[in-house]
């Protein structure tokens, strides 16, 4: 089997565009250099490079808006964002409100800080996996420091309604964190317009950069710790890191042929469109929900919902383990999707799936019909040949 | 799980904890375990490529690759061993759990 199918575009988006594997070598080839930490040409031209990628995304999550450009600070991916996010706001004794549909890279960071005195509340969605924001409101202590909430599953693809829950933690006055992993490039996120203070992105996915990069916009009005420390190649003689954006968040060398790649990945989305994008992921995945609907001895997870969702599906095959599943579809079909309970342990729990957890397909803008209808095919020949 | 005089212990998930004590008895006995009567000469070639391939590389092989190099479908090695390449032959072949996201 030479031919793949790759249909984990949640997990990273793959093949990246040609520009992006371009910029990363060229940039890197001709500006390698440490950026910002002399006065040097292609110093100086590689922190332009960087500065100018973080003018595009803080303008990118902030349209219209006149925000500081250095508070989009750069880290190697959502995960670290989250970190810096959650270990930065809540401390022993502050509670933390956030729900089941989280990735592990909440979870954890959560789960460590009750460890440390701190008190959290997961909030439950519904049985298709949107959640109501009158229950995060109803969670919302006197203590509540923060509200995370993932904007879209990467398990179901469910996207919830942050401009709701935005305005419930404006009524509340509790800064609200949005974990844009599944959605950065692919759905529009007005940070202004839906109240969030610190929007985490990683770059990898459906910003099409490479891995190691992603980041954090936080809002003009929003406070958060410092909780790395190190260099940042300007006054080198003060003894504490230093409290100005973006080195109160970033401490060390950044990912420079990342950002570079990062860069190019923004030029490719304002050139195809995110909207096209947006609706051409949708065609397909409306295409293979309708395929697989109705299989005998597939059952689909989450909303079969086409609005409010990104194109992403979770599926079982009757008597078959997930994983088998995924190795067939793999060995056979060369079909590349993502099985397990993919981090995010709690909505599988929700929904039922654990401990196994659900075969994901995951569209991207580079699957085609023919990818779909080899999908539904996979499927279908896999769950009729299903032990008794 | 006694195997001749050699007490084997294994993990909550039935895979070897101290994989270098793995034994041909062994593999038959964690064979039976794994509801498999008989091992046959598929049974052997599949588990001593996956032995041999992760006493090379700190890994179990991709099914691909053993499908590639043992000449079967992944159907068949199914066939053989109920619980899946990942389950099944890893702890015939005596590997420890596998990584997954599960």
């Amino acid at each position: 089997m030479d031919r793949i199918i790759y249909m984990d575009n949640a997990a990273t988006s793959f093949p990246k565009p040609d520009a992006v594997h371009d910029a990363v070598r060229d940039f890197y080839k001709v500006n390698g250099v440490n950026p910002g930490r002399s006065g040097c040409d292609l110093a100086v031209a590689a922190e332009e490079m960087i500065h100018g990628t973080r003018k595009r995304l803080s303008a990118f999550f902030n349209p219209g808006a006149t925000t500081d450009p250095n508070r989009l600070v750069f880290t190697l991916n959502a995960t670290m964002s989250l970190n810096l996010v959650i270990n930065g706001v809540v401390g022993p004794g502050d509670h933390v409100v956030t729900t089941l549909l989280e990735h592990n890279s909440v979870i954890r960071p959560v789960n460590h800080r009750v460890l440390e005195g701190a008190e959290a509340t997961y909030v439950a969605p519904d049985a298709e996996g949107y959640l109501d924001p009158e229950e995060i409101r109803k969670a919302i202590r006197k203590t509540t420091k923060l509200v995370v909430v993932n904007h879209g599953s990467n398990v179901t693809g469910v996207v919830q309604d942050i401009a709701a829950i935005g305005a419930v933690c404006r009524d509340e006055g509790v800064p609200l964190a949005v974990d844009s992993a599944q959605t950065a490039g692919v759905l529009p996120l007005d940070m202004k317009a839906c109240n969030i203070a610190f929007l985490t992105f990683t770059g990898h996915k459906g910003l099409f950069g490479p891995t190691g990069t992603g980041g954090i916009c936080v809002a003009d009005d929003a406070e958060i710790r410092g909780t790395i420390y190190g260099g940042t190649g300007v006054r080198s003689a003060v003894p504490y890191h230093l409290e100005e954006y973006p080195y109160r968040l970033e401490a060390g060398t950044q990912n420079l042929a990342g950002i570079a790649g990062l860069r190019a990945g923004l030029d490719f989305i304002e050139q195809r469109g995110r909207q096209a994008i947006y609706e051409h992921e949708m065609g397909l995945f409306t295409r293979l929900q309708e395929g697989l609907d109705g299989v005998k001895g597939v059952k689909l997870w989450g909303t079969k919902r086409l609005d409010a969702r990104v194109a992403t599906l979770s599926m079982t095959v009757e008597n078959y383990d997930a994983s088998d599943v995924g190795t067939i579809l793999d060995v056979e079909y060369g079909i590349q999707t993502r099985t397990g309970l993919h981090c995010a342990p709690l909505i599988h729990e929700h929904h039922g799936t654990v401990p196994r957890g659900t075969i994901r397909m995951s569209v991207g803008p580079f699957n085609t019909e023919e990818h779909i209808d080899t999908a539904i095919r996979a499927v279908t020949e896999i769950a009729a040949d299903r032990p008794a | 799980m006694k195997v001749g005089e050699l007490d084997i212990e294994l993990d909550q998930d039935g895979f070897m904890k101290a994989p270098e004590l793995w034994s041909r008895d062994v593999a038959f006995a964690i064979a039976g375990d794994e509801g498999i009567d008989e091992m046959s000469e598929d049974h052997w070639r599949v588990v001593e490529f996956i032995r041999g391939y992760w006493q090379e590389h700190d890994q179990a092989p991709a099914v691909r690759l053993i499908c590639k190099e043992i000449g079967v479908g992944v159907r068949q090695i199914y066939k053989l061993f109920a619980s899946g390449p990942a389950r099944g032959a890893c702890r015939v072949a005596g590997l420890p759990k596998p990584d997954g996201c599960v």
